[in-house]
């Protein structure tokens, strides 16, 4: 599901067209534009994952975690729907006042597949989240992702989202990454 | 210390949820001397198989030693404390530290030693160098570990809470187990504020989860923002046992939080009959009903959504949230998954009910770093006086599941282990644990008057 293999790398201008993309779509996620998000950026068939990976010695050989594992995310198109009306329904106490989350997107390595209008693109991020007073947390990781062209533009089709703590150091995480 | 929990105001000192001492005086009295869970055995079912935990703040390694056996001891080496282990599981011969080499088997025994003959001239006991051990006892699989060796068996110390967990954990089929690995996460309030919630806390969820409720929809949508009304004494009751473990039930409401229900459902359709059959029907009751649970001091689940949590305290003011799910053994593969994607989803770290919680969690731990708001106590009276000993029921059992029947029981037995200056003191309390429970009567009047009702109709 999320083993596109990755061909050669996309040229000067396409990877410029889809930097502008990942740009726009933090942008979208900061100002809580998400059913912008949903609707423009996201494709139907998307699967939205961030897997649980324990610390294992490099001897273990257990195999790495499948979408049939523990995750923490593991969403299709109209889960990850329903969590943007969960944050629309006005009765999510802990946002009101809100949170500012800043998106620092990084590392954007684009590459063509098998298909014409699908690519595989891999990202590096650092979120921000700051509540109240003095509340903060941030999360770094990694995103690999199979992003299609569609139109002018381009939505999601795959994402793994792979935080790099174990522990994850935050109340919740119903941000999107 | 003697003061924290009043039973007959059904009142708390705030202290609880901020002093140091008081939390000191938690790590000792009470996680020293509690059955604390460690794992399930289905991620030790081979020799050499490990996970690593913790027990309070204390690491701690469990193994299925070579003679079968499971084994749990304290992860620090016996020479200069540095850890043996630093993988979160897998599968060994040895635990091997990284200071000087020592070498400890899969039962914490010490068996080499660098340069044991020429630098300790083999004068080194080591039979008395082995890790310190812990008691571990398992209780239809699930694996719990007690630093004190005069505390009663796992067994007993679930006591009547064993009755009621054997209603999934037996169930009808061939019982059930956990998923893991377990996610992680860092919360900043006190270790009993999601102990408590989990025990008895069915008030907040119409309130604090609103937005998922209203989302949801289903069974438990009825709930969000507390305005249908429900005949609540009628929908579900809360229970409290001797050593503080305790559960509120909804009726019917086990599937209740999954969206995508349809083998799950199929599933609890063709077993509840079975339940029957094996346990009688007051547990077949409670099997197709939704808990909030908490076994004492720090183990919560719910069943039905299927999370399982253990809430490790680091400190008086944050704990280490660890999440696993619970799925019946002979659910097919597909079910399975549906309950543990459903399970992640509602109350995972990225959980959308989950996310409710935590926050009120830590605002209800941090609002008493004020000297002069830590004066005062909490309240937990709500349906005091509506409980009572029930005829199908262990325990004490509240009027409905919307109640702080299980909190005060939670809380009794908390001041119980904080007073008390060993297990034989707590022993001698057996008898009476439940006289701050007076109205002896209550279910008795009260299924009468139901009979007296059905008759007239």
């Amino acid at each position: 599901m999320h083993n596109t293999e990755a061909k050669e790398r996309v040229s000067a201008q396409l990877h410029y067209e889809l930097s502008q993309h990942y740009y726009q779509e933090a942008t979208l996620l900061q100002d809580a534009e998400f059913s912008t998000w949903i609707e423009t950026f996201v494709a139907k068939d998307l699967h939205y994952w961030m897997p649980v990976t324990e610390r294992r010695y490099a001897k273990d050989k257990r195999p790495e975690p499948t979408p049939y594992d523990m995750a923490i995310y593991n969403d299709d198109y109209d889960e990850v729907k329903d969590r943007v009306a969960r944050l629309l329904t006005g009765a999510v106490w802990m946002e009101d006042p809100r949170s500012t989350v800043r998106y620092l997107i990084t590392n954007i390595e684009a590459f063509h597949t098998d298909k014409d209008d699908e690519f595989v693109v891999r990202s590096n991020f650092a979120v921000y989240r700051h509540r109240g007073q003095l509340e903060h947390s941030e999360h770094v990781g990694c995103r690999q992702d199979l992003i299609r062209k569609v139109g002018d533009g381009f939505q999601l089709a795959r994402r793994k989202v792979s935080l790099d703590a174990r522990v994850t150091e935050d109340k919740n995480l119903y941000i999107f990454f | 210390m003697d003061k924290l929990v009043d039973t007959k105001e059904s009142t708390q000192s705030k202290k609880v949820f901020w002093d140091q001492e008081v939390y000191d005086q938690e790590i000792k009295n009470i996680f020293g001397r509690s059955w604390l869970f460690l794992t399930h055995e289905c991620m030790l079912e081979k020799k050499g198989d490990f996970i690593t935990t913790k027990m309070a703040e204390d690491s701690v390694i469990v193994t299925r030693h070579t003679d079968g056996s499971l084994k749990a001891f304290v992860n620090s080496c016996t020479h200069r404390g540095n850890s043996v282990c630093t993988a979160d599981s897998g599968n060994t011969k040895s635990f091997v530290c990284n200071y000087h080499g020592w070498v400890f088997g899969t039962d914490g025994k010490l068996v080499d030693v660098p340069l044991r003959e020429k630098c300790y001239h083999d004068e080194l006991d080591r039979d008395s160098l082995g890790l310190k051990t812990i008691r571990v006892e398992s209780y239809r699989g699930f694996v719990f570990g007690c630093f004190d060796e005069t505390a009663p068996s796992l067994e007993d110390f679930l006591g009547d809470w064993g009755w009621y967990l054997d209603t999934w954990m037996v169930g009808a089929g061939e019982g059930a187990e956990l998923v893991g690995p377990p996610m992680k996460s860092i919360l900043k309030c006190n270790w009993k504020v999601p102990t408590e919630n989990f025990v008895g806390d069915g008030y907040h969820v119409g309130w604090t989860h609103a937005s998922a409720l209203n989302v949801l929809g289903g069974e438990l949508g009825g709930l969000a923002g507390n305005q249908a009304e429900m005949p609540f004494d009628e929908l579900g009751i809360q229970v409290t046992t001797r050593h503080g473990h305790g559960f509120g039930v909804i009726d019917n409401a086990a599937i209740g939080i999954h969206a995508k229900r349809d083998e799950y459902a199929k599933y609890m359709e063709d077993t509840i009959p079975k339940v029957a059959e094996k346990l009688g029907e007051p547990r077949a009751k409670l099997f197709n009903g939704h808990w909030n649970c908490t076994t004492f001091p720090n183990c919560s689940f719910l069943y039905g959504t299927n999370i399982f949590k253990v809430w490790h305290p680091r400190g008086p003011h944050e704990i280490e949230v660890w999440s696993w799910v619970i799925v019946h053994k002979d659910l097919s593969d597909e079910g399975k998954r549906e309950v543990v994607k459903q399970a992640a989803r509602s109350f995972g770290t990225a959980g959308t009910l989950e996310s409710d919680d935590g926050d009120n969690m830590v605002q209800s731990t941090h609002s008493n770093r004020g000297t002069y708001t830590r004066e005062g106590t909490m309240n937990s009276t709500m349906g005091q006086g509506y409980e009572g000993e029930h005829p199908d029921y262990p325990g004490i059992v509240g009027s409905s599941f919307i109640g702080e029947t299980s909190y005060r029981g939670f809380y009794r037995f908390y001041q119980e282990m904080m007073s008390a200056d060993s297990w034989d003191e707590i022993r001698a309390n057996d008898e009476h644990w439940a006289d701050c429970f007076p109205n002896k009567d209550y279910w008795k009047d009260r299924l009468a008057a139901k009979a007296a009702q059905a008759e007239g109709e």
